[in-house]
């Protein structure tokens, strides 16, 4: 399915245009945004546009999956911790960075033919290309490429993480970053963290992380939560470097398990006991920490890649709040769906929230829907029956130009964006 | 919130109103708020307003504008700021989207304004849609700074903006401008006498990315390089090999390190092309206070000495 369309003027370009073509004024800007929702008890990954709320297409899988996007957008990963399984989905928007401007090509998703198989399948993450995803039954993290996955000729790279245990890798070129399991017993939280190459060498010294759960990247930094602070894991040189980052002195007791990274700022967001959260500024140190206190018990949140002034959290009385990462306040509030209390099994069915274009996307799974959000206004702008419990959910896409091309009439199929405002996530 | 686009501007300031930060805009003391977005221009700022003047610099010393990802910390020194100093001809990437988080309404002064632009013939590249050869112009060559005919034009827009936003200080300002403006001369003079010392047939240098072409304009010295303008761009095996054959066919006498560059992708390039590194340039950015090129007038005698040391075999 295809969504974009040229204008008189553009395929007159087209038609006249031979060999190389300039970017020019002519150029028609072109909006796409998909959104990837995984059902929370069925095996199905939906792929809907997010502009006009069509079904692109549904895909089966093995289970209920968590959906993980590329830093790319190329491609959606669906997680399938319960049947030991993670496939691949290429979103169909493609944007190509150039430095100065970034190209966009929209083509149909697609279910691809690699999957990953393996004992409980959990923490995914995505580095600048390079994929860790990890196995809580498994004592070696996998490593592979984006591109390889993409190319359907995946080649896995392993590095050992002492023990199976639920933990994180992230990945560099010819490191990763593993956490290191509890000596006395694997099955309670990580201690630490370590980074090792895929000969089995660690490099440099274990850095303590007591409680390690969660992690995030922002720009070229990576962090992992523990109960004493950060570590902020930077490539210098050959290899990734990490340092450690206290919470402030002034900070309640608690600590973050769960966190979000900023695009376009960065900063962190965590969470910090149940109905606060811990806004981060790293290059602030001491000074870097902004606790805002929630109405009641957070659901899920997510940072806006747009406006990277704001992110979003949703609460268990069903509201949507919108966070000023600078002032480290709630902004705005709006009362979207019907109470989802925390109480009861971690998984059970609750909204969560991600950003599409000017469209803030909140699943409501027990009501069989999505409903949007404008950015700007911060209003309700609309809803979309999604069948079944719609549950996991990641957007990708962007605006940007599209060429047009000799011989071509460029139905949908070959968009090529330039960004002034270089809007794609 | 309103998007404001920044362009390179007649007036060499615009004046954004945007919803600002309570409590924001005015400093808190009576010297003027000044943020800079990288190193060189951050020393022009602290010399053209001595005192009056609070200066923040976003994009540090040995530090890359290309690949700068701005902190929140940023965006909220933007929204206290009188005066925002840029480069303008879209070096600061990541301007745009701070300018717009902040929501500031200080006075954005691109410092490019006004200046003689390089318009870089190989600016750009292609790609491939579709099966066409897609060619995106980059035409305006941002690193204007290494010349010192450029700079000076920096300066001159930064006493006028400081004048516009406080015109109690305009005097000093200009006083400080002029000074200065006088060390640009002399400098200026002194690249000249350096350059015309190295014989003509040794005064083509390799360097990690294409930062010198204003320095090349107006002193006579050749750069060849693997990437494009940006940092961001990765050099290819293919246009490193074409580095090689130019080399050889131009005869370069060196090969230099940037200070904020990876050295590694020039070591390469030197080791193929049977030249030895003669030192580091800085391109983009000042080194720290403790380094050789703590202030522009520094870096740039800084270079020329590399520079003349390498190709004469000093």
């Amino acid at each position: 399915m295809r969504r974009l369309i040229l204008t008189a003027s553009a395929l007159a370009i087209a038609a006249t245009l031979g060999g190389a073509a300039l970017a020019d004024d002519d150029d028609e800007t072109v909006t796409a945004w998909r959104l990837f929702v995984a059902d929370h008890s069925a095996p199905v990954v939906k792929v809907i546009d997010a502009l006009n709320g069509d079904l692109v297409d549904t895909f089966t899988v093995k289970g209920p999956a968590a959906l993980h996007r590329s830093s790319s957008g190329a491609t959606v990963f669906a997680v399938q911790g319960a049947q030991g399984e993670v496939n691949a989905i290429a979103s169909g928007i493609t944007f190509h960075d150039h430095g100065d401007h970034a190209d966009i090509d929209v083509d149909d998703p697609e279910l691809l033919h690699v999957h990953i198989d393996g004992a409980k399948p959990a923490h995914f993450v995505e580095l600048q290309g390079n994929i860790a995803q990890w196995f809580d039954g498994e004592d070696k993290v996998r490593v592979f490429t984006e591109k390889a996955v993409l190319d359907e000729k995946l080649e896995m790279r392993t590095a050992s993480v002492g023990a199976a245990h639920h933990g994180v890798g992230v990945p560099y070129q010819n490191h990763v970053v593993v956490s290191i399991p509890n000596p006395d017993d694997a099955s309670k939280r990580p201690v630490g963290a370590r980074v090792v190459d895929f000969d089995g060498n660690a490099v440099g010294e274990d850095v303590a992380c007591p409680g390690l759960h969660g992690s995030a990247g922002s720009g070229s930094l990576y962090a992992l939560a523990c109960d004493t602070g950060l570590l902020l894991i930077r490539q210098e040189g050959d290899a990734p470097a990490i340092e450690h980052l206290p919470y402030a002195a002034s900070l309640p007791e608690g600590s973050s398990s769960t966190l979000i990274g900023g695009r376009g700022l960065q900063y962190f967001i965590g969470n910090y006991g149940p109905d606060r959260i811990l806004v981060i500024d790293p290059s602030e140190g001491e000074n870097g920490f902004k606790l805002v206190q929630l109405p009641t018990r957070r659901v899920h949140f997510a940072v806006d890649p747009i406006r990277p002034r704001f992110a979003y959290v949703v609460t268990e009385d069903g509201q949507l709040h919108k966070i000023d990462v600078l002032d480290g306040k709630i902004a705005q509030s709006l009362r979207l769906t019907d109470p989802y209390s925390m109480d009861g099994h971690w998984n059970d069915p609750r909204p969560r929230v991600a950003v599409a274009g000017d469209s803030i996307v909140v699943t409501d799974p027990l009501n069989a829907k999505l409903h949007l959000v404008n950015a700007e206004t911060f209003e309700e702008s609309g809803e979309i029956a999604v069948e079944g419990k719609p549950f996991n959910i990641v957007a990708v896409g962007g605006t940007g130009k599209v060429h047009a091309h000799e011989g071509e009439g460029h139905s949908h199929d070959d968009g090529h964006a330039h960004e002034d405002g270089h809007s794609h996530d | 919130m309103t998007m404001t686009r920044l362009t390179t501007f007649a007036a060499s300031l615009i004046v954004i109103t945007l919803t600002s930060l309570s409590g924001a805009a005015q400093a808190e003391t009576e010297r003027l708020s000044v943020v800079a977005s990288f190193s060189i221009i951050g020393d022009f700022a602290r010399i053209i307003g001595g005192d009056a003047v609070e200066v923040r610099t976003l994009v540090g010393p040995d530090s890359d504008a290309h690949v700068y990802e701005p902190r929140p910390a940023d965006a909220i020194a933007l929204a206290r700021a009188d005066v925002v100093l840029v480069n303008g001809l879209a070096f600061e990437g990541f301007l745009q989207r701070l300018v717009d988080a902040s929501g500031t309404s200080a006075r954005i002064a691109a410092l490019s304004d006004g200046i003689e632009i390089v318009h870089d013939p190989e600016g750009g590249h292609y790609h491939f849609s579709g099966g066409q050869a897609i060619f995106h112009a980059a035409p305006d060559d941002p690193h204007a700074w290494q010349s010192v005919a450029s700079a000076r034009v920096y300066v001159e827009n930064i006493a006028r903006v400081f004048c516009e936003a406080d015109a109690e200080g305009c005097a000093a300002y200009e006083a400080n401008a002029a000074g200065y403006l006088g060390e640009l001369t002399k400098l200026d003079e002194e690249i000249r006498r350096a350059v015309a010392a190295i014989p003509e047939d040794r005064r083509v240098a390799v360097v990690a990315h294409n930062a010198f072409r204003y320095f090349e304009r107006d002193y006579g010295v050749s750069f060849l390089a693997p990437q494009g303008v940006s940092t961001e761009s990765e050099a290819s095996a293919a246009d490193v090999a074409s580095l090689i054959r130019e080399i050889r066919e131009k005869r370069a006498s060196a090969v230099f390190a940037e200070n904020i560059a990876d050295a590694r992708l020039v070591e390469q390039i030197a080791s193929e092309a049977g030249l030895s590194l003669g030192g580091t340039l800085y391109s983009d950015a000042l080194s720290p206070p403790d380094g050789p090129a703590p202030g522009y007038v520094e870096m740039m005698r800084h270079n020329v000495e590399t520079l003349t040391r390498a190709m004469t075999g000093g």
